[in-house]
C-alpha cells in the first residue's frame, strides 16, 4: 500500500540470473572471443551500466582478475532489475558458484561426489556430508557488502537453507555403511539421521551466516528451500531447522519454495511463525491464457493455504514460468495478481516475483519477463484502485 | 546368478559440460554427439571390465524415463516439470490427450547399438500412464508394444517407480496392461526406489512378466515369496547413496535370497544410477561384478 493509500505491490527477484559468456570464460580460464566482449559493450548501453566502458577495456586484456569480472557482472545484473523496474534486487548469484555449491565450498565436513542432473541438461554438484558440519567463515559478507555499496534500489540477500543443504548432500557421517540391506535401515533411522545433520547446519552454518549479514545490515534475508519438499514425512525437520536458524534475530526473515506439491507443506509450515513471506513458484503449473477465475488459473489454486496460515505471511506471488522462454504478457501478470488479490482478500499480503531464479534463461528473455511482470503488476494496481476508487464515490 | 545394470546412468563430468554447452550456444549437436559415443564406450567398458551379464546403454540421451517415447508418440505431451519422486531430479510429467499410439519406434540414437547380449530399459505402462488418466493398458497396446516389437534385446526392463507408493493398488491395471506386451523379448517389471513389501503380499510376484526386480533397501528379504519361480532382479546397489557397496555384504544377501529358495537372480541397481555421479557409478558397478563374483563362489 503506497503513502497515499493507493494499492502498491512490491516486486522483488527471487535468485539466479545467468552469468554472461564474459564471465563464465573468465572464470574458466578460456579467452573471451569478440561477441563476448560486443555482449558487454551492448548490456552495458542498454542498461546504462555506470563505468561500462571500463569492463570493456578489461575484456580486451589478456590477463583478467575472475572476481572482479565478477563484481562488474553483478553491476550489471543489478542494473537489469533496476532498469526492469524491479523494488527489491540482488545480484542473481554473479559471484557465488551456485547456490549449493558455494555454500558447500565454504563449511567444513563435506566432500565432493561429483555432478547429478537436475533436469534435461541442467546439474548440480552434489558433496557428501563426511564429519560434523561448521561454516568456515561467513560465506556472503563479501558480496553483500559490495552489493550495498553498488544497488540503487533496495537489496534482500537470499542464503541456502539448511534443510535443502541437507537433502542435496549424501550423508556418509550419520549412515551406516552398511547393514542397510534387505531394510535394514529403517525409515525412522534415515529420518533420524536427516534431523541431526539438517538441525546442525542450522545452528553451525547458517545461523551464523545470518547473524553476520545482520551485523552487515541486512534487513531482508530469504532462506531459499527449494529442497523443502523433498521428503514428504521430513517436512518438520525443515520447519524446525528454519525456526534454529532464525530464532531471535531480528530481520525480515522469508523463504522461496518450487516445483512442488505445495499441498505438502501445509499444516507443517503452521508453525513457522518467524517466516514473514513465502516467495512460490506458481505460473510453472498454471495455463496461460487470459482470466481472473479460479478455473482460469488453475496453478494458483492452493494460494488460498497460504491465506489461510494463522501468522498471516505475505505471499510472494510467482507469476513468470522461468523455465521457458515464453514471454507473459503484462495482462497475464495482471490476471494471475487479480486472481490472487481475490483469494487473499488483503492486497497487502501480495508480492510480485519470478517462480525462481531465472538463471536458465538468457538476460534478453529475463529481461523481458521481468519487465513484463513490473508493467503486468501496474496493469493490477490501475485495476484495483480503479475499483476501489468507483466503490468509494 | 547374473548382474546387469538397467535405467538411466550419469553423464560424465565431459558429457555434462558439452550438454551444457549445447544448451549456451558454445558448442555443436556434433561435439556433444561425439561426447555421448566416448561415454558410451566408457559405460561399455565398466561392464565388461565387472563381468556383467547383460550390456545397457546407460540411456544418456535420455532427459528422463519418460521423455523420448512421449516425444514419439501422438497424443503423449511433455507437461509440467516434476520433482521425480524424493529426489531432486525432475522430470517432464506426461500428459495425454485422446488415444496415444507411437509414431515410430525409437531409433539408435535411443537405443543404441551394443557389442554384444543386451538389455533396454522402458518405462512401465503404469508409470507411462501415472497422472494422464489414460487406461494403462491402452498405452501399453498403443504406445509400448511397437516399441518393445522393434528391439531388439534379451530382456526389456519395464521401469515402475511409482507403483510402490500408489495409494490405491495398482497391481490390478498393471497385470492388465503387461498382458499386452507378451510375446516379444523376455519382461522384466523393475520396480525402483521403494518397498515391494506389501506389493508382494498383493501378488507382485504373479504379475505376467519374466522377472520382477524390486528395491532392497527398501525392501525386507522376508516379504520375497519363498520359492519365487521367476527371476528376481535384486536391487542391491543403493542408487540414491554416495556409499559405495561391500561384495561380500551383497554376495551374502544373495545368499539369504537363495535359502528362500529363489534360484534365479539378477544383482542390479535399486533405481536409475544418474542419482549419483558417473565416478560414484562406476565404482558401484565394479563392486556389484565383484558381488556377483563372491556370491556364485
Amino acid at each position: 500500500m503506497s503513502s497515499n493509500g493507493e494499492i502498491r505491490f512490491l516486486t522483488h527477484e527471487v535468485g539466479s540470473l545467468a552469468k554472461p559468456p564474459w564471465l563464465v570464460k573468465t572464470s574458466a580460464g578460456k579467452p573471451l572471443e569478440e561477441g563476448d566482449v560486443e555482449h558487454a559493450q551492448i548490456w552495458g548501453e542498454k542498461l546504462e551500466v555506470d563505468g561500462h566502458e571500463g569492463l570493456v577495456e578489461l575484456l580486451r586484456q589478456d590477463e583478467r582478475d575472475p572476481d572482479e569480472i565478477a563484481r562488474w557482472s553483478s553491476r550489471y545484473c543489478l542494473r537489469l532489475q533496476e532498469s526492469a523496474g524491479v523494488d527489491v534486487i540482488w545480484d542473481g548469484e554473479q559471484q557465488r558458484s551456485e547456490m549449493y555449491a558455494w555454500a558447500i565450498a565454504h563449511s567444513n565436513g563435506f566432500e565432493p561426489r561429483g555432478t547429478i542432473r537436475s533436469f534435461d541438461n541442467k546439474y548440480y554438484s552434489k558433496s557428501a556430508a563426511v564429519g560434523p558440519v561448521s561454516m568456515r567463515e561467513p560465506y556472503h559478507n563479501d558480496e553483500f557488502s559490495f552489493l550495498q555499496s553498488a544497488a540503487k534500489h533496495e537489496l534482500k540477500i537470499p542464503i541456502t537453507g539448511a534443510y535443502t543443504l541437507a537433502v542435496w548432500s549424501y550423508d556418509e557421517h550419520h549412515l551406516p555403511r552398511t547393514g542397510r540391506l534387505g531394510g535394514g535401515l529403517s525409515r525412522q533411522d534415515e529420518v533420524d539421521a536427516r534431523r541431526e545433520l539438517t538441525l546442525d547446519i542450522a545452528r553451525n552454518i547458517i545461523r551464523p551466516n545470518l547473524e553476520a549479514l545482520i551485523a552487515l545490515g541486512a534487513t531482508w534475508i530469504q532462506i531459499d528451500e527449494p529442497g523443502a519438499s523433498t521428503e514428504e514425512d521430513e517436512l518438520d525437520i525443515f520447519v524446525d531447522s528454519f525456526n534454529v536458524s532464525v530464532e531471535g534475530l531480528d530481520c525480515f526473515f522469508s523463504t522461496h519454495l518450487c516445483f512442488s506439491d505445495y499441498n505438502l507443506f501445509f499444516p507443517a509450515i503452521e508453525g513457522m511463525g518467524g517466516c514473514r513471506q513465502y516467495c512460490v513458484g506458481f505460473a510453472n503449473y498454471d495455463a496461460t491464457e487470459l482470466g481472473t477465475s479460479g478455473a482460469e488459473r488453475p496453478g494458483y489454486e492452493v494460494i488460498s493455504k497460504w491465506r489461510d496460515l494463522p501468522y498471516d505471511p505475505i505471499l510472494g506471488l510467482g507469476v513468470l514460468d522461468i523455465h521457458t522462454d515464453f514471454i507473459e504478457s503484462p495482462e497475464l501478470v495482471r490476471d494471475r495478481i487479480l486472481y490472487a488479490v481475490d483469494v487473499f482478500g488483503d492486497p497487502a499480503r501480495i508480492h510480485v516475483c519470478p517462480d525462481c531464479g531465472l538463471r536458465t534463461r538468457s538476460w534478453d528473455v529475463a529481461y523481458e519477463k521481468l519487465r513484463n511482470m513490473v508493467e503486468g503488476t501496474r496493469l493490477a494496481e490501475e485495476s484495483l484502485n480503479r475499483a476501489h476508487a468507483g466503490a468509494t464515490k | 546368478m547374473q548382474a546387469f545394470a538397467p535405467g538411466i546412468y550419469p553423464r560424465s563430468e565431459d558429457l555434462v559440460q558439452a550438454t551444457r554447452d549445447l544448451d549456451r550456444g558454445r558448442t555443436s549437436q556434433e561435439a556433444v554427439d561425439e561426447q555421448v559415443e566416448r561415454d558410451l564406450g566408457e559405460l561399455v567398458s565398466v561392464q565388461q571390465a565387472a563381468g556383467l551379464d547383460l550390456l545397457a546403454d546407460g540411456m544418456l540421451r535420455w532427459q528422463d524415463v519418460f521423455r523420448p517415447i512421449v516425444e514419439a508418440a501422438d497424443g503423449l505431451e511433455k507437461g509440467a516439470l516434476t520433482r521425480f519422486l524424493d529426489t531432486n531430479t525432475f522430470y517432464r510429467a506426461p500428459s495425454a490427450d485422446g488415444s496415444p499410439k507411437l509414431s515410430q519406434p525409437l531409433n539408435g540414437g535411443y537405443i543404441a547399438p551394443l557389442p554384444g547380449p543386451r538389455l533396454v530399459t522402458l518405462p512401465s505402462p503404469f508409470a507411462l500412464a501415472h497422472g494422464t488418466g489414460i487406461d494403462p493398458a491402452a498405452l501399453a497396446e498403443g504406445v509400448l508394444k511397437p516399441q518393445i516389437e522393434s528391439v531388439d534385446a534379451e530382456l526389456v526392463v519395464l521401469e515402475e517407480p511409482f507403483l510402490a507408493r500408489a495409494e490405491n493398488g495398482g497391481l490390478d491395471e498393471l497385470g492388465a496392461a503387461l498382458e499386452k506386451l507378451g510375446g516379444g523379448p523376455k519382461l522384466a517389471l523393475w520396480v525402483t526406489f521403494g518397498s515391494a513389501d506389501t506389493l508382494f503380499e498383493q501378488g507382485l510376484a504373479d504379475l505376467p512378466v519374466d522377472a520382477i526386480g524390486v528395491d532392497f533397501y527398501a525392501t525386507k528379504a522376508s516379504s520375497v515369496p519363498e520359492g519365487l519361480g521367476k527371476t528376481l532382479l535384486a536391487g542391491v546397489l543403493d542408487a540414491r547413496s554416495s556409499i559405495p557397496e561391500e561384495p561380500s555384504e551383497i554376495a551374502a544377501f544373495a545368499g539369504e535370497l537363495r535359502e528362500r529358495g529363489v534360484e534365479k537372480i539378477a544383482l542390479v541397481p535399486n533405481g536409475d544410477l544418474q542419482y549419483v555421479s558417473a565416478a560414484v557409478a562406476s565404482e558401484k558397478l565394479a563392486r556389484l561384478g565383484k558381488a556377483k563374483t563372491e556370491a556364485a563362489a
